[in-house]
Order: structure tokens, then sequence, then C-alpha cells
């Protein structure tokens, strides 16, 4: 890919206007994270008197505070077992499904099919209300399953239909001569199709991961007691009450912001990749 | 034919526990979202049958109005603002017009990882009395008073909202763009190039039509996506001053989970549902209508 000719060189007004446009995006993307970053540095008097300056005696105290304060702990833990329980879920039902849907010829595939699709247009707010009603009901309002029930639930139709690109690509064949020695649909699955499908399984765990980590209106809207808050509705809830102590409200944004960086620092190719992907499929 | 129905046993335990889970949180639900809507409930007691009444008050509700005039303008920064521009910069990275483009990438696609709600509350603070914007104003300005009152404003209440939507999810679409550019051969562009295209031609004429399909799909994930904003929106204003930033889902929310009336909210749910459907139609028709002429 480097060995671009002079040929294809684009022409200086092009380029000096790339740069202009590159350098506008990124400033506007970084600046506020790094602007917040060494502002929740500064204890509050600082940030009222000098909103732009650099820290004169950068301390962690905003952060040893907000977290006791806002109960960020609590909420870190809830966000990690949230979203790990989701994303495992989510993965092992939409490849079990997809492998179904994939290599089974049933009259019936048609019809699962047509219904995850139509999932894709589906949204949230056109079954919260009844889905809330149901939980009272049946005692899922502030509970661990309550919450993480609906986010397995709104995220397979794309996941399914993801993996099912994918196995419908693995060969009939290795099937067919695992069917004749005998193995169970089970062992196919556990012992072919998972170790096979190695890059779906990825992509769909890294976009469900990132989606479940940011999700907020489930946990907002099923849960009322502290303890099962996750970091975003934690965040967004301590923050929204600190009008007046804005190195508190600096640090806990901070801390919300901090482990997906690490998150990005560590996956972003993979997840430039899922996204790309996602939408080259249908 | 034991044989035959041991593997449809397999088929159903592979597919039935995804579709059981799919079915009974997102799809029954929907039915009692259209039969509450026809209702007039507060979460208790007697549940009153009142027919098209929720639908014909959503005609004449002006806070109705706001709400759905600002999921237009959401619409319209995505199609025309977000994907043009993600389609813009996509180009520009993969025809390497700038070094480090790989850089550029990484640092433009970052708030993508980042939490709306939270991304609401950083936005917030650039444009707080205390925050970046109105300070740099100051200092260029040199007037010590300025007061940021744009939030205030009637009818630019909603600009920071739709710039903070331009910033988070144009770099989505540039990642899209970017994955489908990298599957068009080089030589179409260096055919081109021989035979006298400029830049401009070989962008407009060339690779924008090669890339409308995606344009198409991403114009589908903008509009599905438009009349789904909430927690941005939720979490920078909350639909304030005076309802000026109000869109659909924070009117719902608002009207069923804090004024409990749920038959109410569940009219704007249906309402959701089917703007959704009818952009997604029309996008469709109009795609096609493209296609023909």
């Amino acid at each position: 890919m480097k060995n671009q000719s002079r040929l294809t060189m684009a022409p200086n007004s092009w380029r000096a206007s790339a740069y202009i446009i590159m350098i506008f995006f990124t400033v506007i993307t970084i600046f506020p994270l790094i602007w917040l970053g060494y502002s929740s540095l500064k204890p509050n008097a600082e940030i009222v008197q000098h909103p732009l300056a650099l820290p004169q005696a950068p301390s962690l105290d905003n952060y040893i505070r907000a977290w006791n304060l806002g109960g960020l702990g609590t909420a870190l833990k809830n966000s990690l077992i949230y979203t790990c329980v989701a994303t495992i879920s989510t993965v092992l039902l939409s490849l079990a499904a997809a492998f179904g849907l994939a290599k089974f010829p049933f009259k019936s595939v048609k019809f699962f099919t047509w219904a995850f699709t139509v999932g894709l247009m589906l949204t949230v707010h056109a079954v919260i209300i009844p889905l809330f009603l149901a939980e009272v009901r049946i005692g899922l309002v502030n509970t661990r399953v309550g919450v993480i029930l609906p986010y397995i639930a709104f995220n397979l139709p794309m996941s399914i239909l993801i993996a099912l690109g994918y196995v419908k690509g693995i060969p009939d064949a290795l099937i067919e001569s695992a069917e004749i020695d005998g193995a169970k649909y089970r062992q196919i699955f556990w012992s072919l199709i998972m170790p096979l499908s190695i890059p779906v399984v990825s992509t769909i765990a890294i976009l469900s991961f990132l989606q479940y980590w940011n999700e907020f209106l489930f946990v907002f809207i099923f849960t009322t007691k502290k303890a099962l808050k996750s970091l975003p509705v934690a965040i967004t809830q301590f923050a929204g009450r600190q009008n007046i102590e804005y190195g508190l409200q600096y640090a806990s944004l901070v801390i919300g912001i901090l482990p997906m960086i690490l998150f990005y620092i560590f996956f972003h190719s993979q997840l430039m990749k899922a996204f790309g992907e996602g939408a080259l499929k249908e | 034919m034991v044989n035959a129905r041991s593997k449809r046993r397999s088929y159903l335990s592979f597919v039935l526990p995804a579709f059981i889970i799919y079915a009974t949180i997102m799809v029954f639900p929907l039915v009692f979202t259209l039969g509450l809507s026809f209702t007039k409930w507060k979460g208790f007691g007697p549940i009153e049958f009142v027919g098209l009444q929720n639908y014909v008050r959503l005609l004449s509700d002006p806070v109705f109005h706001i709400g759905l005039r600002n999921n237009i303008l959401i619409v319209l920064i995505s199609v025309f603002g977000q994907i043009p521009l993600g389609f813009l910069l996509a180009y520009m990275l993969h025809r390497r017009m700038v070094k480090g483009a790989k850089l550029f990438e990484i640092m433009i696609f970052l708030p993508i990882t980042i939490s709306s709600v939270i991304v609401a509350q950083l936005w917030n603070r650039v444009f707080a009395p205390v925050g970046i914007l109105p300070t740099i104003i100051r200092q260029i300005t040199g007037n010590q008073d300025y007061i940021m009152k744009i939030f205030e404003s009637k009818d630019f209440a909603f600009v920071p909202i739709m710039f903070v939507l331009l910033w988070q999810h144009t770099s989505l679409y540039m990642v899209i763009f970017l994955a489908n550019l990298q599957r068009i051969p080089e030589s179409i562009i260096e055919a081109a190039k021989i035979e006298g295209a400029n830049e401009g031609t070989i962008f407009l004429k060339i690779i924008a039509p090669i890339l409308a399909p995606v344009a198409f799909i991403n114009s589908i994930l903008a509009i599905s996506g438009s009349f789904k904003s909430f927690d941005l929106i939720y979490s920078m204003t909350g639909g304030g001053p005076a309802h000026f930033t109000e869109v659909m889902a924070v009117y719902m929310y608002n009207t069923t989970f804090v004024f409990q009336n749920y038959g109410y909210g569940s009219a704007i749910s249906i309402v959701i549902i089917l703007f959704i459907v009818l952009a997604i139609w029309l996008t469709k028709v109009m795609t096609n209508r493209l296609n023909m002429g």
C-alpha cells in the first residue's frame, strides 16, 4: 500500500484543505478531553478563576472525593458485571442462532431470519413502557437480570445477522464429515463452528462490549438502588448535581472516560474493522 | 426418521434461546405499547379506553411539535452533515492527502468509545459559564462580562446539540466509508488520472457513485438513530429550557416515567416507530429513483 506513485498524488489545494479539516477535527476531538483531564487536577477556585490555565499544583484530591462521594467504585463493579455477562451471552446466543439458521435445512429458517431482521428497526422506546411494567410485575426491577436481559435482547438482531453472514461461509463439507464421524451437533458447534468463527466472535464481542459499557436507559429506568447503578448512570447523576464543585464533576467525568480510552488504545484497529465490516453486510 | 427429528431438535436448541429472548423482550411488548396508546392510565387503578384521543392530542401538542422539529433537525444534520463530512474525511485519508493519516484516523474516531451521557456532560462544560468557549470568547473580544446565552434562545438552543452530534458521529461514517474505499481497486483512480480527470471529478464522478449504496445504508443508520436520540440530549439539557431542546424520545420519557401518563407516552412511542419506518421507506424510494434516473 505504501508504493503510491507521484502520479496518484492529490493536488496541493486538496492536500492543504485536507490538513485544515483533519487538524480542525483532531483539535475539537482531543482538546476538550485534554482540557477536562488537566482541569480535573485543579482545585475548584482555580477552575473558576482561570478556566483554561494549566494546574498550578496538580492534585488528585478531586478524584479521591468524587470516587467516594459518587459511589463510583460500586458503579465500576456493576458496569463490569453487566458488560461482561451480557457480552458473553450475546456472543454465545448469536453464534448458536447463526449456526442453526445457516446450516440446517428447515422451512422456519426463513421466518426466523426475517424476524431478526425486523428487529433492526425496533427501538428501545417502542417497548420500554410495557417492559418496565412487566418487570415491576414479575419482580425483575432492581435486579441485575432485569438489566442484562434487555441489554442482550436489543443487541441480538444485529449480532445474529453479522454472525450469520460469516457462518454461511463455513464449508458445509466440514460439517457433513463431522456428522459422518458421528459427532453430535452440540460437539460440532463447540469444536468446529466456534473455533472457525473466532474473527466474527471478536467483532461481535468488541461491538457488544462497547455498547453495553455505554448503555444508559435500562439501568436508569429499571433500577432505583444506588448499589445497582452502572458507571454512566452514576456519573450522570453525580456530575449533574455538582453545579458548584466543578472539580468533582470533572474528575468523575474523567473516571467515566478513562476505561474506554484504555479500551480504545488496545482495540482501536479491531474496533474500526468491526464498525467498517458491520456496515458491509446486507 | 429418528435422525431427522433429533436434527430438528438440535436446530431448535440453537435458534430458540436467542429467539425467545428477542421475542419476549422486543416483539411482544410492542403489542402492549400499541394497546396502551389507546388508553388513559396513571400506572395504577382502572385502565380507561379512549380510542384515538392520545393521537389527536399529539396533533395539537406544542411540546410534541418542538420535539418533532428537533428530531427532523437531527435527521438533517446526520444525513447532510455527518455523512458527507464522513465521506470527505474518509476520501482524504484514503488518498493519503495528509501525512500520518492513521494517527488522524485514530484521533478522530476516539469519541465513538465515550458514552453519550458523558459526552453530554463534557460538552456542557465546554459551553458552561466557566467553560472553554465563553472563556475563549471573553479573551478574544476583551469583554469580561460576556455570558453565553445560546441555551436560552428558542431558535438557537438546539445548535450546540447539533454540533455535538456532528462531533460524536461523523467519525463513525468516516470509518464505514473508509472500509469500503479500501475495496475499490486503485487502478480505477489511476486510469482516471491518466485520462486527465482532476481530483474533484474523481471524488464526485467516480468514487461517490460507487459508494452510493454505502451512503444509503449509512442514511438508514443515521435516520433511525436520529429518531432514537435520547441519552445525549437527556443528559445535556433534559429537553429544557422551556422545552426548546425537546426531542420525541425525551418527551416520551418525561410523559411516562416522570408524569406517569402511560397512555400518552405509549402513543408518542408508537409515533417514533412510525417515523423510523416511514423515513427508511422514503430513503429506499428516493434511492431507487436516483438509480433509475
